[in-house]
């Protein structure tokens, strides 16, 4: 991947919404896509997709001048959502509420 | 036991230079899931890209599992506990440093006085680029860092606004004491210890044979971090007081953003093998696994050396050009070896 690389993952986004990306991205997998837009274009992209996403998800990693290189966005119901610590990107996934932390078997 | 498939060896991780500084983590479990370092509380899980990262800094109300520590041991990954009074405890799994030869040649240059000069004369001169120190001893180089310290508090007070009275800190409690300059600047100097601790083990250097400090477990930690507080921790203390910024995140964040703009990590690597290494040599950081035999050489471990017939516990590797020295007869060498190295 080079420094620029845009990737935008869609998780039952709506037939017209996919199509649409495909204008602008590769689509490499079944909702994942890969391209280079600038960032005027993944602005105007992005508020179509968080518009249009509805009940599903999206999320659009680019690229960024942090420690890490890249920040994400997330849109869509029950996502993961992007977390800071202290200027670092983690993504936390939201818990089943109340139920006690239960790690599973500590090897597969 | 065959070992695990996720164990990892030192091709696998990230090269420290290339880490992430520092994950600070408070109020959380710690613990293992899926082969995986997650952060859990009560609303959400967050995982962790630990072997990306030079060093987890765990914060008070936290608690991490032993399964937990195995991986981030497995990582390379450095844990430090940073509590609200200041007092750290530091581990360091295998880090990402494999021989023990740095260590070696750092024993070798602190107890050998003319090389142990020469080694902080250099740590001086790090820091008066440009300045001729040449014919000058160690205590006119000390005199004169202490007059260079004391310039630049007063230069950064003066382009602040913030007054400025006298570095004021308590020994083990970091944010204690001391206006808000000074507290800032603990707290951005602790977080500037952690990672120099992190690249000093994690290269596999010793962080308590130091060259201009000395009695101390963290001498050279204290060594590396002086290096860089000139350029990192004091302008950016004086800077967030004068912004009304006062926290202690405030001051870990400050600090992450100067770390990443300046590239300090990869920088502090090279600082600590240009000053232990002689320039355009080659320190190889094989893991030998070898027994010390008298003199130059080694004899390889894991095997019996008592009799005059050995037991190879492990198969020897295809023949090499130049063969071992064999012991005599009469020498004892590793008779409390006779286990596998693991």
């Amino acid at each position: 991947m080079s420094a620029g690389t845009t990737v935008v993952v869609l998780v039952a986004a709506p037939a017209g919404l996919r199509g649409h990306l495909t204008r602008w991205f590769t689509e490499v997998a079944a909702g994942v896509y890969v391209g280079n837009p600038n960032p005027r274009i993944r602005d105007r992209l992005w508020n179509v997709v968080a518009d249009r996403i509805h009940d599903g998800q999206a999320v659009m990693i680019e690229p960024a001048t942090n420690e890490q290189g890249w920040t994400a966005r997330t849109a869509g119901r029950d996502r993961w959502s992007p977390v800071d610590f202290d200027g670092l990107t983690l993504i936390a996934r939201p818990r089943q509420g109340g139920r006690p932390w239960r790690p599973t078997a500590e090897t597969k | 036991m065959a070992e695990p498939w996720w164990r990892t060896g030192p091709q696998d991780i990230h090269r420290l230079e290339d880490r992430i500084s520092s994950l600070y983590a408070e109020r959380c479990h710690i613990d293992r899931d899926d082969n995986a370092i997650v952060l859990v509380n009560k609303a959400r899980t967050v995982h962790v890209p630990a072997a990306w990262l030079a060093v987890l800094l765990v914060g008070p109300g936290s608690r991490i599992t032993h399964p937990a520590v195995t991986l981030l041991a497995d990582s390379g990954t450095a844990v430090c506990w940073v509590g609200e009074h200041g007092v750290r405890l530091y581990a360091a799994g295998t880090g990402t440093a494999r021989g023990s030869q740095l260590q070696l040649r750092q024993a070798w240059l602190v107890t050998r006085p003319k090389e142990r000069v020469a080694v902080a004369r250099r740590m001086y001169e790090m820091r008066f680029t440009g300045e001729d120190t040449t014919g000058l001893t160690l205590q006119q180089l000390r005199g004169r860092e202490g007059t260079r310290v004391r310039r630049l508090y007063a230069e950064h007070s003066a382009r602040t606004g913030v007054p400025w009275v006298k570095r004021d800190y308590k020994p083990g409690d970091a944010f204690a004491a001391g206006d808000d300059v000074n507290r800032l600047l603990s707290a951005a100097n602790s977080a500037l210890y952690g990672i120099s601790h992190a690249a000093i083990t994690g290269l596999g250097a010793s962080p308590a044979l130091g060259f201009v400090h000395t009695g101390n477990a963290l001498s050279f930690v204290m060594d590396i971090a002086d290096l860089y507080k000139a350029e990192y921790t004091i302008p950016l203390a004086f800077d967030l007081a004068a912004q009304g910024l006062t926290s202690e995140r405030d001051a870990r964040t400050a600090f992450r953003d100067a770390v990443v703009k300046g590239k300090l990590l990869p920088r502090i690597v090279t600082d600590i093998k240009r000053l232990l290494v002689r320039e355009g040599t080659e320190l190889s950081d094989e893991d030998l696994g070898a027994l010390w035999d008298d003199g130059d050489t080694v004899v390889s471990s894991g095997r019996n050396w008592s009799a005059a017939d050995h037991l190879d516990i492990i198969p020897e590797p295809e023949p090499e050009p130049e063969p071992e020295p064999e012991p005599e007869p009469d020498e004892r060498h590793g008779s409390g070896d006779e286990e596998a190295a693991s």
